[in-house]
C-alpha cells in the first residue's frame, strides 16, 4: 500500500516529520530546519496563563533572556539568540500535540541558562519571574481575560493572535475560550465547571485541527457535540444555533421557492425564505413543546406557516375601520385622517392591507367591499366607477408591493343584495362621518361597483390574463333571489367564471352570514357578531393558527381496527390542540408587549378593544387526505362505494365533535378547516412513503416513480376520477356543513368554455339542491411572455407565436398562480386532475 | 327496457344547450362527410364503438332529475335514426326537454318530431352558402331544397332554435358567412363556432389554423345585422385574420 501523503502546510513544509528532532544540533542548518518546523502549525502556538492561545515567537524568548542578561551587565544579543534557539529545541523535542505553556517555557529558559553557564543571568531571570508571580497573586487563580492582557506574561505578546474566529457579526475576533464558557452558562445554564471542561475539550480539538480561521457556528456545534457527550442534552437544545446550511442558502438565493406558488422570485422573496427558515426552527425549538414539534417533523400533524411563527395565521377586516379611523398605525411615520374621496379610501385600504400582511401569515380578507365603498361612490359616472374598480383590482394584483415581494394575498367579499345584517346599519361616509342614511339606501351604488369590478375581472390584465388577486367572493344569501337584477348579475359573474374563472360563489343559506378569506376560510357570524354588525368596524376576525391532521397516516396505522383508528385520531387531535395553545400563548406574549412589541399594530385600540380581537379568534384543525384515510382503512376510495363515502362522513363528524368538545373545554373556538395543503399534501405523502413503504404506496396519489406524490386535499374526492361535476359538488357538499371554517368545491373546466347562462344555472342548482358552501370554476391558461397573448388550455408552446417562453396559469389550491411556481406534489395533482369537458 | 344505438353519453354539459344543464346522447351514422367533422368514428366506424345501454342514460337522468334540464340528441345525424321519435319520446316521458342537433337534410323527420311535440329546441348547422359550395363543405351531395325547408321550419321556432356555422378557413370566409346569414335572415340566434383542427375527419385539415379573435368579432358584427343575436362558441384564441 502506498504511504499516505502527508498534508503540507501553507508554506510547503511537511508538518508531521518530527522524529529527527533529537538529532538537531545548534549549527545554522539545523536551526533553519527548526525554524521551518516552527512555521508549522503545531509549533506556532503557546497557551497563556489565562488559557488564551497565542502565537509562539522565538524573538520574545530572545528578548526575555537578553533583558535578564542586561540587568547583570550583558551586552551581546546574539548570545541571547543562540540560547533562545536552545530553548526552542528543548521545548519542542519529544513534544506530542499538547501546547507549551508560559510556565514551561520559563522553566526551560532557566534550565538552558544554567546548563550553558550563564548563572548570573539565570539568577536575574529567576528573580524577575518570582516578582511577577508574586504580583499576580495566588498562582492557582486564573486572572480574568482583561486583567491578563494588562499583565502580560513574560516573553509572549498576546496581541499577536494566532487563531482567529469569525463572529456571527462580520468581525474577526481572537480565540477566547472564555466566551464559550460564558455562552454555555448564560444561554443554557450549564454549570461553570462543566462549561470549562467542555471548553477545554473543544479547544484541544480545534488545536488539533488545521483550521486557521474558525466560525462561531462551528465552535458552537463543537460545544454542542461535547454537551451531548457529557449528557447535557437539554442544555444542548437551549444552546442550539439556528441557521441554514450554505448549500441551502445558495439554493434559496438563486432558485425559486416552490413551497408557496404566491412567492415570486426576487431578492425580497429570497430574504423572506431565509428568514422563514430561522423562524421555523425557532418555532419548533421554542414555541412548541418537543412532542408537538416531533409530531410535526414525523408527520402526524402539520403545523402551518412555521416560517411565520411570530404572527397569527390569517384575518378578515372591515373597511369601516379604515373609514372611521383613517390610517393611524402605531409607530407610523405619518398619520392619515379618515378619507374624504373614494381614491383616498382605496389607498388607505391597500396600504392597510400591506401593513396587515406583514402581521399575518396568510390572507387579508375584506368584508362587503362594494357595500362599504358605496357612500363614497354616489354620483360617479360609469367611466369613473370602472376606473375605481380597475384601480382596486390592479392595486391588489401587483407583485413586489408587499412582504417578500409578493402580491398581497387578498380577498374581497361582494354582495349584490345588501345582506340582512347590514340593511339598517348607519352608513359611514367621507371624513368618517355618518351620512344619516342606512346601507340599504346605497344599494344602487354598491351594485354598480360590484358590476364594474366584474367588468374588470372579465377583461383580465393588460394582456388578458386572469387576475390572481384580489379574489372576488360573491355571497349569495336568500335575499339575493328577491333583489332586482340578480339574474343579470348572476349571468355577469358566471360569464367571468366561464371566461377567466375568478368568481367564487359563496352560498350563505338560511340565516347564515359569513365572511370569507384565504383559500376557503370563512367565519360564520354568530349572534354576538350580528350585534357587532351594527357597528361594523368591530368586525375583525382572525384564525390564529392552522394545524392539520395527517388523516391517511391514521388510516394506515389503524390497519382496519375501528377502535384503533379513532384512538389514533384522538392522539393527533390532542397534539393539534396542544400546538394551538402553545402558539396562542406565544402570540399572547408578543401581544402583551403592546406598543413596544412586534405586534403593536394588532394591539392598537381605536375603538376600545385591540385590533386583533383574541376573544373572537378561531383555531383551525385542518383535515387532509380523508380520501386516503378511507382508502387505507377500507380499501375503497370515497367515490367508490356508498359505504366508503359514509365512513368518510363518520370520520369528519367525529372530528367535528372533538372540535366542539375541545372548544368547551378550553374556551377557545376550535373549528375544522379544509386545509389548503399546498405544501402539506406533498410533504405528508412523502413522510408516509418513507415510513410505511408499501402501505403508503397503495394510497398516495401522483407519480411514485418520479417521487411526485400527494394526498388529496381535505375532504375532496379523488381529483383524477371522471366524476360528474354535479356528483362532485353534491357529494363534496355533504361534508361542508361539518367544516365550519368554510369549504369549497372545484370544477376544473380546463379549456372548455361553458355558456355563462349554463354556469348560472349550475350555480343556482348548487345553492338549491346541495349543502355545498362554495364553488369555483377553474379554467387553465397559457400566457405567452414573447407575444403577450393568452390562450385557454395548457400548452408547452404559445399557440399564437410558437414561443416556448410561456406560463401555464390555473388554480393551485384556492387561488390562481403560475404553474412554474408549483411544488412537485401539486404538479402531479395538476397532471391528474380530471377536467370536466362541460 | 328499450334499446337504442347510443354510441356516446355525456352526463353533464354546460356547453351544448345555452342556459341549460344537459346530457348529451351521440347517435351513429351520417349522410354527410364534412372534412372538419369532429366525430369521425361516429360517422365512419360506428360499429367499432361500444353501445351505451339506455338504462345507463335513464339511471343518470333519474338520479339527477333536479339538475338536468334536458337531453341533447346529436350525432352523426340523429334524423337518420328510425327510432329517433321513440327515443325522444322516452326522454320527454321522463320530463326532460329534448334538443336535436341536425344538418337539416331530413326536414320531414324534424317536422314530425315538432308535430308530436317531441322536441323543444333545434340547432341546425348551415355549413356553407346554399349553392355549389355546400357540397364541398359537406363532403357529399345535398338537396338544397331540403335545407331550405328545414331552415324555414326551424327559423319559425324562434327562440327554440339556433343556426350554426363552423368557421373553417378555406371553406367559410367572410363572404360565405354573410351569405348564410342572409339565408337565415330573421333567425333568433346564429352561432359561429370555432373550428377545432386536431380531430378533423379530413387529415389535411388537422394542421389548419383557425380564425383569430379579431376576425371573428368582425364577423359577429356583420352577420349580427341579419339575425336576433350572433354569438361565438368555442375556445377563445388568436389565429388567421
Amino acid at each position: 500500500m502506498e504511504p499516505v501523503k502527508t498534508p503540507l502546510s501553507d508554506d510547503g513544509v511537511d508538518t508531521t516529520a518530527t522524529n529527527d528532532i533529537d538529532t538537531l544540533t545548534s549549527n545554522s542548518d539545523d536551526v533553519q530546519r527548526l525554524h521551518r518546523k516552527l512555521a508549522s502549525r503545531m509549533f506556532q502556538l503557546v497557551r497563556k496563563r489565562d488559557g488564551q492561545i497565542v502565537k509562539f515567537d522565538r524573538e520574545n524568548i530572545t528578548t526575555a533572556i537578553f533583558k535578564a542578561a542586561q540587568s547583570v551587565g550583558g551586552t551581546r544579543r546574539e548570545i541571547a539568540e543562540q540560547l533562545a534557539d536552545d530553548v526552542v529545541l528543548n521545548l519542542f523535542a519529544d513534544r506530542g500535540s499538547t501546547l507549551p505553556t508560559v510556565e514551561e517555557i520559563q522553566d526551560i529558559i532557566e534550565k538552558v541558562l544554567i546548563e550553558n553557564g550563564h548563572a548570573k543571568t539565570a539568577k536575574a531571570f529567576i528573580l524577575y519571574r518570582h516578582e511577577r508571580s508574586k504580583r499576580r497573586g495566588a498562582p492557582k487563580t486564573r486572572p480574568e481575560v482583561d486583567a491578563a492582557t494588562k499583565d502580560r506574561p513574560l516573553g509572549i505578546d498576546p496581541t499577536e493572535l494566532a487563531l482567529f474566529v469569525r463572529t456571527s457579526g462580520d468581525e474577526i475576533a481572537q480565540w477566547d475560550k472564555q466566551k464559550m464558557v460564558q455562552a454555555m452558562v448564560r444561554e443554557a445554564g450549564v454549570p461553570e465547571a462543566i462549561a470549562k471542561t467542555v471548553s477545554d475539550e473543544v479547544e484541544e480539538t480545534v488545536l488539533h485541527s488545521n483550521v486557521r480561521v474558525l466560525t462561531v457556528s462551528l465552535i458552537r456545534e463543537m460545544v454542542n457535540a461535547k454537551l451531548i457527550e457529557h449528557g447535557f442534552e437539554d442544555a444542548r437544545k437551549k444552546h442550539a444555533r439556528l441557521g441554514v446550511p450554505l448549500y441551502d442558502a445558495e439554493r434559496i438565493i438563486t432558485r425559486r421557492n416552490r413551497e408557496n406558488a404566491n412567492i415570486p422570485h426576487n431578492p425580497e422573496a429570497t430574504s423572506m425564505t431565509l428568514a422563514e427558515s430561522i423562524n421555523k426552527q425557532y418555532g419548533l425549538l421554542r414555541v412548541f413543546s418537543e412532542d408537538v414539534s416531533d409530531a410535526h417533523a414525523r408527520g402526524d400533524i402539520h403545523l402551518h406557516d412555521l416560517g411565520f411563527i411570530n404572527r397569527p395565521y390569517c384575518s378578515g377586516q372591515s373597511l369601516e375601520y379604515v373609514k372611521k379611523f383613517g390610517l393611524n398605525l402605531p409607530n407610523a411615520l405619518s398619520i392619515a385622517k379618515p378619507a374624504r374621496y373614494p381614491e383616498t379610501l382605496l389607498a388607505h385600504m391597500v396600504k392597510f392591507s400591506a401593513a396587515l400582511q406583514g402581521h399575518f401569515a396568510g390572507a387579508i380578507g375584506w368584508d362587503a367591499v362594494n357595500i362599504f365603498f358605496s357612500p363614497f361612490l354616489v354620483g360617479l359616472s360609469e367611466r369613473e366607477m370602472k376606473q375605481m374598480a380597475q384601480m382596486l383590482v390592479f392595486e391588489y394584483s401587483q407583485q413586489s408591493v408587499a412582504r417578500g415581494g409578493q402580491a398581497i394575498f387578498s380577498d374581497i367579499n361582494i354582495y349584490w343584495e345588501v345582506p340582512k345584517h347590514f340593511e339598517t346599519v348607519e352608513a359611514i361616509g367621507p371624513g368618517g362621518e355618518a351620512t344619516g342614511k342606512t346601507y340599504s339606501e346605497y344599494q344602487k351604488e354598491a351594485q354598480r361597483f360590484a358590476w364594474a369590478l366584474f367588468d374588470v375581472y372579465k377583461e383580465g390584465d393588460g394582456t388578458g390574463r386572469p387576475f390572481f388577486f384580489p379574489k372576488p367572493l360573491v355571497h349569495i344569501t336568500e335575499k339575493f333571489f328577491s333583489t332586482p337584477g340578480h339574474d343579470d348579475f348572476l349571468n355577469h359573474i358566471s360569464d367571468v367564471a366561464a371566461e377567466k374563472g375568478n368568481t367564487y360563489f359563496v352560498f350563505d343559506r338560511g340565516e347564515t352570514a359569513k365572511i370569507s378569506e384565504c383559500c376557503r376560510l370563512s367565519f360564520k357570524l354568530e349572534k354576538s357578531d350580528l350585534e357587532d354588525a351594527k357597528r361594523p368596524w368591530r368586525m375583525r376576525y382572525s384564525a390564529l393558527q392552522n394545524v392539520t391532521l395527517n388523516l391517511p397516516r391514521a388510516g394506515i396505522l389503524a390497519a382496519g381496527d375501528d377502535k384503533k383508528l379513532f384512538s389514533i385520531l384522538d392522539d393527533f387531535f390532542d397534539l393539534a390542540i396542544k400546538a394551538h395553545i402553545q402558539k396562542k400563548n406565544f402570540i399572547m406574549s408578543l401581544l402583551n408587549l403592546k406598543d413596544s412589541g412586534p405586534l403593536a399594530l394588532l394591539t392598537m385600540e381605536k375603538d376600545g378593544e385591540p385590533y386583533l380581537r383574541m376573544k373572537r379568534a378561531t383555531y383551525l384543525i385542518g383535515i387532509l387526505g380523508l380520501n386516503e384515510l378511507v382508502q387505507a382503512y377500507r380499501g375503497e376510495q370515497l367515490h367508490e362505494t356508498d359505504d366508503a363515502f359514509k365512513f368518510g362522513l363518520k370520520v369528519v363528524a367525529y372530528l367535528n365533535l372533538k372540535a366542539k368538545e375541545a372548544s368547551r373545554k378550553y374556551g377557545l373556538r376550535f373549528v375544522l378547516e379544509q386545509t389548503p395543503a399546498e405544501s402539506a399534501a406533498f410533504r405528508l405523502s412523502r413522510l408516509d412513503l418513507d415510513r410505511y413503504g408499501k402501505k403508503a404506496e397503495a394510497i398516495v396519489k401522483g407519480d411514485l416513480s418520479k417521487h411526485k406524490t400527494y394526498y388529496t386535499n381535505s375532504t375532496f374526492l379523488n381529483v383524477s376520477e371522471p366524476i360528474n361535476p354535479i356528483e362532485r359538488v353534491r357529494l363534496e357538499g355533504k361534508y361542508h356543513d361539518l367544516i365550519e371554517a368554510g369549504a369549497l368545491s372545484h370544477v376544473w373546466i380546463a379549456d372548455s368554455r361553458p355558456s355563462s347562462d349554463s354556469i348560472a344555472n349550475f350555480v343556482l342548482k348548487t345553492f338549491k339542491h346541495t349543502r355545498n358552501a362554495q364553488i369555483a370554476f377553474s379554467p387553465e391558461f397559457t400566457s405567452c411572455n414573447a407575444c403577450d397573448k393568452v390562450a385557454r388550455g395548457l400548452s408547452q408552446t404559445c399557440p399564437f407565436c410558437g414561443s416556448m417562453d410561456v406560463d401555464g396559469i390555473t388554480r393551485v389550491t384556492g387561488y390562481f398562480s403560475k404553474i412554474s411556481g408549483w411544488n412537485d406534489g401539486k404538479r402531479a395533482e395538476l397532471a391528474d386532475r380530471f377536467r370536466s369537458d362541460i | 327496457m328499450k334499446t337504442f344505438e347510443i354510441k356516446g353519453f355525456v352526463e353533464t354539459s354546460l356547453c351544448d344547450w345555452d342556459g341549460y344543464l344537459s346530457s348529451v346522447i351521440f347517435l351513429p351514422g351520417c349522410n354527410l362527410r364534412c372534412p372538419f367533422c369532429q366525430n369521425g368514428d361516429l360517422v365512419l366506424r360506428p360499429d367499432d364503438l361500444p353501445t351505451v345501454g339506455f338504462d345507463t342514460v335513464t339511471d343518470f337522468l333519474r338520479r339527477n332529475s333536479n339538475w338536468i334540464d334536458g337531453v341533447v340528441l346529436t350525432g352523426g345525424e340523429p334524423t337518420l335514426r328510425r327510432d329517433l321519435a321513440e327515443l325522444a319520446g322516452e326522454i320527454k316521458r321522463r320530463d326532460f326537454k329534448v334538443k336535436i342537433d341536425t344538418n337539416g337534410t331530413g326536414p320531414a323527420v324534424i317536422e314530425a318530431l315538432l308535430e308530436e311535440d317531441l322536441v323543444d329546441y333545434v340547432a341546425m348547422d348551415v355549413k356553407a352558402p346554399l349553392d355549389e359550395r355546400y357540397g364541398v363543405a359537406a363532403g357529399a351531395e345535398v338537396d338544397l331544397k331540403d335545407l331550405r325547408r328545414s331552415i324555414d321550419m326551424i327559423r319559425a321556432l324562434e327562440d327554440r332554435s339556433e343556426f350554426r356555422t363552423t368557421l373553417v378557413p378555406g371553406l367559410v370566409g367572410e363572404k360565405e358567412v354573410l351569405l348564410i346569414a342572409e339565408t337565415i335572415q330573421g333567425a333568433r340566434k346564429y352561432v359561429l363556432q370555432r373550428f377545432v383542427p386536431e380531430n378533423s375527419l379530413d387529415n389535411s385539415l388537422r394542421r389548419a389554423i383557425p380564425y383569430g379573435e379579431s376576425f371573428v368579432s368582425h364577423l359577429l358584427e356583420r352577420a349580427g345585422k341579419y339575425v336576433g343575436c350572433c354569438t361565438y362558441r368555442g375556445k377563445l384564441g388568436v389565429g388567421l385574420s
